[in-house]
C-alpha cells in the first residue's frame, strides 16, 4: 500500500525508485528523502492524444509526477482525504477530487453519454460532473478528497443504492448509474423536499459518499 | 433506529415509520424511500402559522419507506439525543432529524434568544425517541445540577434538555462602552437539573461583538 492515512486530512505516500506517483499540483505538504516533483504538462498518463482528450473534456487538472526515494505528505485545502485501493477494477471519479494516485493505475477519460446516452449527459450536468469523468483502472491506491468524511456504501444486485448527486464522490466496480427523478407537483410549486434528483446505482461494487452537499 | 456512521453521518434504519429530517439532508439511501416536504415542520396549520410569525423557520421533509437512509449536512458534527418524555430545546438550524415518536413545536425564549443571534423563539422536541442535532465541531454535553449552575456563551450554545431554568447574565461594564470589552458581555446561565450541549465554535452574535 503506497498511501497511509496520517489523519483524516493528510496522507503519507512512500516513493521508491522506479515507482511513480501522480498528485495534484501543489498538494505536497512535506517530504523526507530524495524526492523530485515535476509538473506534468500532459496532466497525467498517456501521450499527447490523451492530453488533448482531457483538455477537450475539461478533465485536465494540473498534476505533477513524484519520483525518487522517500516519503511525501499530501493534503489540500483542509479537505478530508480517503484512500481507496483498487484491485483490478475501475474507479470513476471527478478529476478535481483526485489528490494523488499510484503510477501503476491507468488513467482515462469517460464520456458520460456512453453510459445511458442522453440521460447520462443530463446526469453529468445535474451532478455538476460535466460531460466527462476520469477513470482509474488497475492495481493500486488512490487518495480522493471530499468535504466532510467519506463513507462507503456497498452495492449488490439485490440492493440498489440512491445517492444525492451533490454528495456523490466516486464509485467503483461493475455499477450502472442513472439519474432518477422523484419530481412531483410539489417540486413545481416550490414545495419540494430537496431530493428531486437522485443517482441510482445498481450492480455490484461500492459508492463513496461524502457527509456534505457541498462541492469542492 | 438512529446510529452514527463516523461523526458526521447519521444512518437511520427506516421500517415503515416516518422520520422527519431537515430538507435536502439525505445523502444516500438503499431500499425504497419517499421524500415529502412538510410545510410548517409538520405541526399542522397552527404550527405553520406560528413558525411563520416567529421566524423560527424549519423546512422539514418526511422520509418514509423501508431501508437505510443516510443523512448529513455540510459536514457538521452530529450528536444523538435520546428523549424519554422530556423536552429538548434546540435551535431549528441545529436540528437534523427526529424519529416518529417525537413532536416538535415552538416556544418563546425571551431576551436570551436575541443575544444568541437566532431570534426570540426556539424549537422544542418532546416525546419518546431519538433526535439528531448538529454542531459546528464536536459538541460537549455539560451537566447542570442544583449545586452546579452552568454559564455558557450564547454563540456556543446549541441545545439543552431537562428541568432547567435559564437566564441572561450580562457582564457589561463601562469598559464595554469604551470598546474595551472582553467579548463576553452576555452569558446564558442555566440552573436546575439537566444537560446543556455546547459546540467548540461561536456563532456571530451581538454579544460576541461587545
Amino acid at each position: 500500500m503506497a498511501f497511509r492515512e496520517v489523519n483524516s486530512k493528510m496522507v503519507e505516500a512512500t516513493v521508491m525508485p522506479g515507482q511513480r506517483l501522480f498528485s495534484q499540483r501543489g498538494a505536497m505538504l512535506a517530504y523526507k528523502g530524495e524526492v523530485s516533483f515535476t509538473p506534468n504538462i500532459q496532466g497525467g498518463q498517456g501521450g499527447v492524444m490523451s492530453m488533448i482528450g482531457r483538455r477537450l473534456a475539461n478533465e485536465a487538472t494540473p498534476l505533477m509526477t513524484v519520483e525518487g526515494a522517500g516519503t511525501v505528505l499530501f493534503g489540500h485545502g483542509g479537505h478530508h482525504v480517503h484512500v481507496i485501493s483498487l484491485t483490478g477494477d475501475t474507479l470513476y471519479v471527478e478529476a478535481d477530487r483526485l489528490l494523488a494516485f499510484d503510477g501503476t493505475l491507468q488513467q482515462g477519460t469517460m464520456f458520460l453519454g456512453s453510459q445511458g446516452g442522453v440521460m447520462g449527459m443530463v446526469r453529468g450536468q445535474v451532478t455538476g460532473q460535466g460531460l466527462f469523468t476520469t477513470t482509474l483502472k488497475g492495481h493500486g491506491a488512490v487518495a480522493v478528497m471530499a468535504h466532510g468524511g467519506v463513507f462507503e456504501v456497498p452495492i449488490t444486485p439485490q440492493r440498489t443504492v440512491h445517492v444525492d448527486p451533490q454528495a456523490y464522490v466516486a464509485h467503483h466496480g461493475d455499477v450502472r448509474n442513472k439519474l432518477s427523478t422523484a419530481l412531483g407537483w410539489r417540486d413545481m410549486v416550490g414545495r419540494g423536499s430537496g431530493e428531486a434528483f437522485q443517482l441510482e446505482l445498481s450492480g455490484s461494487g461500492s459508492v463513496y459518499v461524502q457527509a456534505s452537499e457541498e462541492k469542492l | 433506529m438512529f446510529r452514527l456512521q463516523g461523526s458526521k453521518v447519521l444512518a437511520v434504519d427506516v421500517t415503515g415509520d416516518a422520520v422527519k429530517a431537515k430538507n435536502g439532508s439525505m445523502v444516500a439511501y438503499d431500499g425504497q424511500m419517499a421524500f415529502k416536504k412538510l410545510s410548517g415542520g409538520g405541526e399542522g396549520i397552527r404550527g405553520m402559522v406560528t413558525r411563520r410569525l416567529t421566524g423560527e423557520q424549519m423546512t422539514v421533509m418526511e422520509v418514509k419507506g423501508h431501508g437505510t437512509c443516510w443523512f448529513a449536512d455540510r459536514a457538521s458534527e452530529i450528536n444523538l439525543v435520546a428523549l424519554q418524555g422530556d423536552k429538548l430545546y434546540v435551535e431549528s438550524s441545529n436540528l437534523l432529524a427526529t424519529d416518529a415518536g417525537l413532536r416538535t413545536g415552538t416556544t418563546f425564549t425571551g431576551l436570551r434568544g436575541a443575544s444568541q443571534g437566532n431570534g426570540l423563539f426556539t424549537t422544542t422536541v418532546e416525546g419518546h425517541g431519538q433526535a439528531a442535532i448538529m454542531s459546528d465541531g464536536p459538541a460537549v454535553v455539560l451537566r447542570v445540577s442544583a449545586q452546579y449552575p452552568l454559564t455558557v456563551d450564547p454563540g456556543a450554545y446549541i441545545a439543552h434538555q431537562g428541568n432547567v431554568r435559564q437566564s441572561l447574565q450580562s457582564g457589561v461594564t463601562f469598559r464595554t462602552f469604551l470598546g474595551e470589552g472582553g467579548g463576553e458581555a452576555f452569558q446564558m446561565r442555566f440552573e436546575g437539573d439537566g444537560l446543556v450541549y455546547v459546540q467548540p465554535s461561536e456563532r456571530n452574535t451581538i454579544a460576541g461583538d461587545v
